[in-house]
């Protein structure tokens, strides 16, 4: 919900509240008003019929004055002090069938000894036309309200969050890797100052920190491959030397180690690069071309394994990706399915347009698959593999925007990657 | 043949020296920028190894200058990034080759001799062990005037011998050096095996003599001293 639908939905509940409030007081102040006002012409007409009495003129029983068709004028026979009492009475109304409040004003007068009774009852405006009233002034006014809420809503949805919302594209647009941090643009409005202002100080951090980051994992990669290339020289040296046999186990043993070291190394440099989306350029990559030739570079390997092929490649698969990440994710797709098979295994790989699916048979995992993909979890702690290899395929796959998948069946494991392939050239 | 080495680190420069002196090349080093420039623009050499981070300035900027004024000298760039846009970068400018941290200083020395074949003037492109002459150009190799039908794998496998004889080569080199980086992954190296009893048995068909000796199962010598 946008931020401005929400306020007009708070600020209309609030006004429907407060006019049924407000609607209900006004109600009673007018109906009292109108009481009120009602009293005093009673009072007035009370007055003005004792003038009449007082000037001689006589009343038989029911007589009008004003019109007032409910004006009691009785004489008593007996003496009682001058009083006045207003009440408020229910008067079947027969127009209306239902009671009605009327305001009630009765008197005691005492004229030339004669005291009589002078009382008259009637209502200026029926309740329900003032409660109808009030309902239209307060209808009218939440419809002007509603039409101010809306048009206020253009007002601040349109100018005035204008820089707000040319901020929020601009950090949406944002990419650490351009290296360029989000100048604060001028506006008259102070909080949206502010906020410009700390999206320039946030958007500068981060990319400073990126790059001390990015310079960190790429030196940290480096600095380690001068160390190994010695080490590696030297063990080279030493095997020149004469060995013997348990020495030059040792050797080649140290050999592999040090050529697994470089490779951890490169590995999480490269996963540091791809997760930095340092491989920005992309081009259009025949996978099916790449993956042909990749299987002839293999087949060697695959042969040697007793490994059966089948492959179920389609023509002219394409995709957009960085070439050697396209490369990278192939050639670690394909190792994996020849390291994790069995003797006389089978792999067997399949390519369209929508997908890219890896099937090798193996040895049923022990770990909890779900985990498959992150760093360093491995099926067999003891093997040779670095750990890193799904989890460099995973990147790839989310840094090109494909899906990729992982499921087992009958000691045959699959990996199935959702392409986004974009034309059949 | 005459190399300068221009690479920071001691130990490293003590590798590749030990290693090639064997070959009886003449090495001369430079361990930064000023003395590197100095040298190549004092001397001449063959090949110059570069290391692209040198203290006091770029590598590449020595290749650069190397180039402009001695551009037939062959170079090869040692470099500790495995980055795709430095070794185009580096081959641009002209460089022949381009090595990562951490090579085999057997491939090292295969690279030398490759650049110094292909660029040499005037040099022979045949590279000759005792009976055996390869020819690096047509890719044949001949045994005392019979050709050996060699599949590719094991002319590359022969010439990294020749390149690196009495010198012992383990499997994981071979490995990296006919494969690349396509047998990182691989535990089972026994491929290497295969390719080195076919190319045995061609040559000893071929009547040459049998040069490639088993280092306990481990590592392999192209030994010229048997006879």
């Amino acid at each position: 919900m946008k931020l401005i639908t929400k306020f007009l939905l708070i600020y209309l509940c609030v006004s429907t509240v407060v006019l049924g409030i407000g609607g209900v007081i006004s109600y009673y102040v007018i109906k009292d008003e109108i009481d009120q006002e009602l009293k005093w012409e009673f009072l007035d007409r009370i007055d003005r019929v004792t003038y009449l009495l007082e000037q001689g003129k006589t009343f038989k029983g029911y007589d009008n004055v004003d019109q007032d068709e409910n004006l009691i004028i009785r004489p008593l026979g007996h003496h009682v002090e001058d009083d006045v009492e207003v009440a408020d009475t229910l008067i079947w109304d027969g127009r209306l069938e239902q009671e009605e409040r009327n305001v009630k004003v009765s008197a005691h007068r005492t004229i030339n000894d004669t005291t009589y009774f002078i009382s008259t009852y009637g209502n200026m405006i029926e309740s329900d036309d003032v409660r109808e009233a009030v309902i239209t002034i307060l209808l009218w006014i939440l419809v002007l309200q509603v039409i101010g809420a809306v048009g206020i809503g253009y007002f601040v949805s349109g100018p005035l969050f204008k820089p707000f919302r040319n901020t929020l594209k601009r950090i949406q647009e944002f990419q650490l890797n351009e290296r360029e941090y989000l100048k604060a643009e001028e506006t008259n409005v102070e909080e949206f100052r502010d906020l410009n202002r700390f999206v320039e100080e946030m958007t500068k951090k981060a990319v400073s920190d990126y790059k001390n980051l990015k310079e960190f994992a790429e030196n940290a990669s480096h600095e380690l491959q001068t160390p190994l290339a010695i080490a590696k020289g030297k063990l080279e040296l030493l095997t020149e030397t004469d060995l013997n046999e348990e020495q030059y186990k040792y050797v080649e043993k140290l050999e592999r180690t040090l050529k697994k070291l470089s490779r951890l190394s490169e590995s999480l440099a490269l996963l540091t690069k791809i997760e930095n989306h340092e491989f920005v350029n992309e081009e259009n990559i025949n996978l099916s071309k790449l993956i042909t030739e990749g299987i002839e570079a293999f087949e060697e390997f695959a042969a040697l394994n007793n490994l059966q092929l089948d492959t179920d490649i389609e023509e002219n698969v394409s995709v957009q990706m960085h070439p050697m990440l396209a490369d990278i994710l192939w050639t670690n797709l394909f190792q994996n399915a020849i390291r994790h098979n069995v003797e006389n295994g089978k792999i067997s790989v399949t390519l369209n347009s929508k997908k890219l699916k890896i099937s090798n048979t193996g040895e049923e995992l022990k770990v909890d698959t779900k985990n498959l993909f992150e760093r360093f979890k491995k099926a067999k702690q003891n093997s040779n593999s670095i750990g890193l290899g799904l989890s460099i395929i995973k990147r790839i796959t989310d840094q090109s925007g494909f899906d990729i998948s992982y499921t087992t069946e009958n000691s045959w494991h699959h990996i199935e990657i959702i392409l986004k392939t974009v034309k059949r050239a | 043949m005459k190399l300068l080495i221009v690479e920071d680190n001691p130990d490293l420069l003590e590798n590749i020296i030990t290693y090639l002196k064997r070959e009886g090349y003449l090495c001369e080093t430079a361990e930064d920028y000023d003395s590197a420039f100095d040298k190549i623009m004092s001397y001449t050499y063959d090949v110059v190894l570069i290391d692209i981070m040198i203290p006091g300035g770029d590598g590449l900027q020595i290749l650069r200058e190397l180039k402009s004024v001695k551009p037939e000298t062959s170079t090869i760039i040692i470099s500790a990034k495995n980055s795709l846009d430095d070794k185009v970068k580096g081959l641009e400018l002209g460089a022949d080759d381009y090595l990562t941290k951490p090579f085999q200083l057997a491939e090292l020395q295969a690279r030398i001799k490759a650049v110094n074949r292909r660029n040499n003037l005037g040099g022979t492109e045949i590279v000759g062990v005792n009976e055996i002459s390869i020819n690096t150009k047509t890719m044949e190799v001949e045994v005392e005037g019979t050709k050996v039908d060699l599949t590719p794998k094991e002319y590359d496998l022969l010439l990294y011998f020749a390149s690196n004889k009495n010198h012992v080569l383990s499997k994981q080199t071979i490995a990296e050096h006919l494969w690349g980086d396509y047998v990182d992954h691989l535990e089972n190296l026994d491929f290497v095996y295969q390719h080195i009893k076919n190319l045995r048995k061609k040559l000893v068909a071929s009547g040459a003599d049998d040069y490639i000796e088993s280092v306990y199962s481990i590592g392999y010598k192209f030994n010229t001293n048997k006879r």
